[in-house]
């Protein structure tokens, strides 16, 4: 496995900027989850890594070797689609035995090589079949065997567990998780579930517009997003506008022992994890109510006008028009740079 | 008494079928309705148009007096098992329909790759000039392969001013190259018409894959897009070969390759009028389209190619 580097990564197609300047490092053995909204610049960054496109600008490094203009075939990477992309002509043993052919490895060690894989993903029983006849878990199984097979410097998944139940989504998340850190294998994830990304990856990056925004640990990204739009994509967040000054944020309803740099106009992000109800001296009117089964999410106004997210239990009876008291958890709050 | 018992049930069954597609009532039934009404029109053209000839084609073949279509005699049709020239016809109109299909399709493979994988500059121009061929009748087709490769043609007097030979020598628009040319032109579009379909059908994420896992392009294309392709390689095929066999036109201008479309203009020709023979060819030659036809099918297993 090896360690790949985006050096001021652009992509551009005529006027539009699908990648703008990207540097970014997948260290050796991580899982890199990549997450953004939908023509951020993800499945660019990744096609361009595995060599389908080449960059308008920058250059893509394997343990510091150019490879910007190396074709997909020699890059050894291993490629993970969110349609499977199975041969369907072929035997799933045929299909995780293909990389291993095209790099001449005999027959009878591509064949012990694709046997070992399925059974370590727990499919040997579906060797002989053909990939039409497997369910969308099976299939993605098969995909991953597939690319894990060339022995890849990394593995590229393009939201590999979109389209799939969310039983199986968890399942397999877990198995997928393990069986990577397992084999220490350097992996660039691209997904839109965020959960999944966090769940799965050692360091998160998210896009927007083709830019990075922050990268980082789940936690971190979490809890320290670095500005409006990770607070707001990564989880959600209520942005709150405040005035800092003394090493405290006037909030205008409350004031937090907050430290700013600097004193002035700031904005902090309140997790809706930062608001407890039931305590507290703020006062807050309910406007909407969504059950979501372990807990239930409230949209309340403050007496400035302010729109709060927060979570209540799920077994709590709020209702829209309820006025309840909260207050704010100085530690779950983070000051915007 | 149970085939009487039978009999009724299948008249009852019809007679029911009948009664609720005129009137259906249920969703089934309207649906079976729709299907009668959208194929009534071909079924009727086909009774005019195809069976009523292929009957008339029959009682010619098999007339004692095939001017007045008077008695019954098996001669055509001994003459046809009979003489070793039709053998020859049918042997040659074979293998070079046959070779100009393979080429057309071949072409037509490269073609279709070219239009449907890359971002081709003015693709709407090569789309027209690679289709146009299909609307040209084949007489303007053996006129194209004259002025090209005739005494007079273009290509013929170039090469004959680039290698210092005579031009009498070089024309070929009236031996069987040039004649093939004519056939693979004609067929070329309606081979890359079948095949783009085919190829928009095609997993491009499987290729990408394939090319991560170490393919080249072109271990890529035999490994991952032909098998893919194999059905509308093989209706195009099909529908090339038959189209192949009906050329007229290109063949009666340059008379290079004795074929059976021009045999059986021979036989309808004054001075050796055999009106009988004709339509027992004409029969085999239907009889062979169709048994061709329903044989290739079961090559063409996907629902994105159709003949």
């Amino acid at each position: 496995m090896s360690d790949v580097t985006l050096e001021s990564l652009t992509k551009t197609y005529g006027d539009e900027v699908a990648v703008d300047g990207i540097d970014l490092t997948i260290r050796d053995g991580e899982i890199l989850g990549v997450v953004g909204p939908s023509g951020c610049g993800k499945t660019t960054t990744l096609r361009t890594i595995a060599g389908f496109e080449t960059p308008t600008h920058g250059r893509v490094l394997f343990d510091g070797v150019d490879v910007t203009h190396v074709p997909p075939e020699e890059r050894n990477v291993g490629l993970v689609f969110q349609s499977y992309a199975l041969f369907d002509t072929m035997t799933v043993r045929e299909n995780v035995a293909f990389g291993p052919k095209m790099q001449g490895v005999p027959k009878a060690k591509r064949r012990e090589r694709a046997d070992d894989l399925l059974a370590m993903l727990d499919i040997a029983e579906l060797a002989d079949r053909r990939p039409t006849t497997l369910s969308g878990g099976q299939q993605q199984r098969v995909g991953l065997a597939r690319a894990l097979a060339i022995e890849p410097h990394v593995l590229l998944l393009d939201e590999p567990m979109t389209g799939l139940d969310a039983e199986l989504k968890t399942r397999l998340r877990e198995e997928i998780g393990d069986l990577l850190a397992d084999l220490e294998v350097t992996a660039l994830y691209v997904t839109h579930d965020q959960e999944e990304a966090m769940a799965m990856c050692d360091r998160i990056a998210v896009l927007a517009d083709g830019t990075l925004e922050q990268v980082g640990p789940p936690a971190e990204i979490y809890r320290r997003p670095a500005n409006p739009f990770v607070a707001n994509f990564v989880g959600s967040s209520t942005l709150l506008e405040g005035v800092a000054e003394n090493g405290h944020v006037d909030l205008g309803f409350t004031e937090l022992p907050v430290a700013a740099e600097t004193d002035g106009s700031v904005r902090v992000a309140a997790r809706p994890a930062a608001f407890e109800l039931g305590e507290g001296s703020l006062e807050a009117d309910v406007t909407d109510v969504t059950y979501l089964g372990d807990r239930t999410r409230l949209t309340a106004t403050l007496p400035d006008d302010t729109t709060v997210t927060l979570h209540a239990d799920g077994i709590d009876g709020y209702r829209v028009g309820d006025s309840v008291p909260l207050s704010i958890d100085e530690q779950r709050v983070h000051l915007l740079e | 008494m149970s085939v009487r018992k039978s009999a009724t049930a299948s008249v009852r069954r019809i007679a029911t079928l009948a009664s609720t597609t005129a009137r259906p009532t249920t969703e089934r039934e309207r649906e079976r309705r729709r299907i009668v009404v959208l194929c009534l029109p071909f079924f009727a053209l086909a009774v005019v148009a195809g069976f009523v000839p292929l009957a008339m084609l029959v009682r010619i073949s098999l007339a004692e007096d095939t001017i007045w279509m008077e008695g019954w005699s098996l001669e055509a049709w001994e003459t046809l098992a009979t003489t070793p020239a039709y053998r020859r016809v049918a042997w040659n109109t074979l293998w070079f329909v046959g070779l100009a299909t393979g080429v057309s399709v071949a072409l037509g493979v490269a073609v279709a790759h070219a239009l449907e994988k890359y971002d081709l500059p003015a693709e709407r121009i090569v789309v027209a000039a690679v289709s146009f061929p299909i609307a040209l009748p084949g007489i303007v087709v053996a006129y194209l392969i004259t002025v090209l490769l005739g005494r007079q043609g273009l290509v013929t007097n170039a090469i004959a001013v680039a290698t210092g030979q005579g031009a009498h020598g070089l024309a070929s628009a009236t031996a069987i190259t040039g004649l093939f040319l004519g056939y693979v032109y004609s067929l070329l579009p309606r081979a890359t018409m079948v095949l783009r379909g085919t190829y928009a059908e095609v997993n491009e994420q499987a290729e990408e894959a394939a090319r991560a896992l170490g393919a080249s392009r072109w271990e890529t294309f035999y490994h991952v897009t032909l098998p893919e392709i194999r059905p509308g390689i093989a209706a195009a095929a099909i529908l090339t070969f038959r189209s192949g066999l009906a050329i007229f036109g290109t063949v009666l201008i340059l008379q290079s390759h004795q074929v059976v479309t021009l045999q059986i203009h021979n036989e309808i020709s004054v001075g050796s009028y055999a009106p009988d023979v004709a339509a027992a060819i004409g029969l085999v030659y239907v009889v062979f389209i169709v048994a061709f036809t329903f044989v290739g099918l079961r090559f063409v297993d996907d629902d994105a190619v159709e003949v």
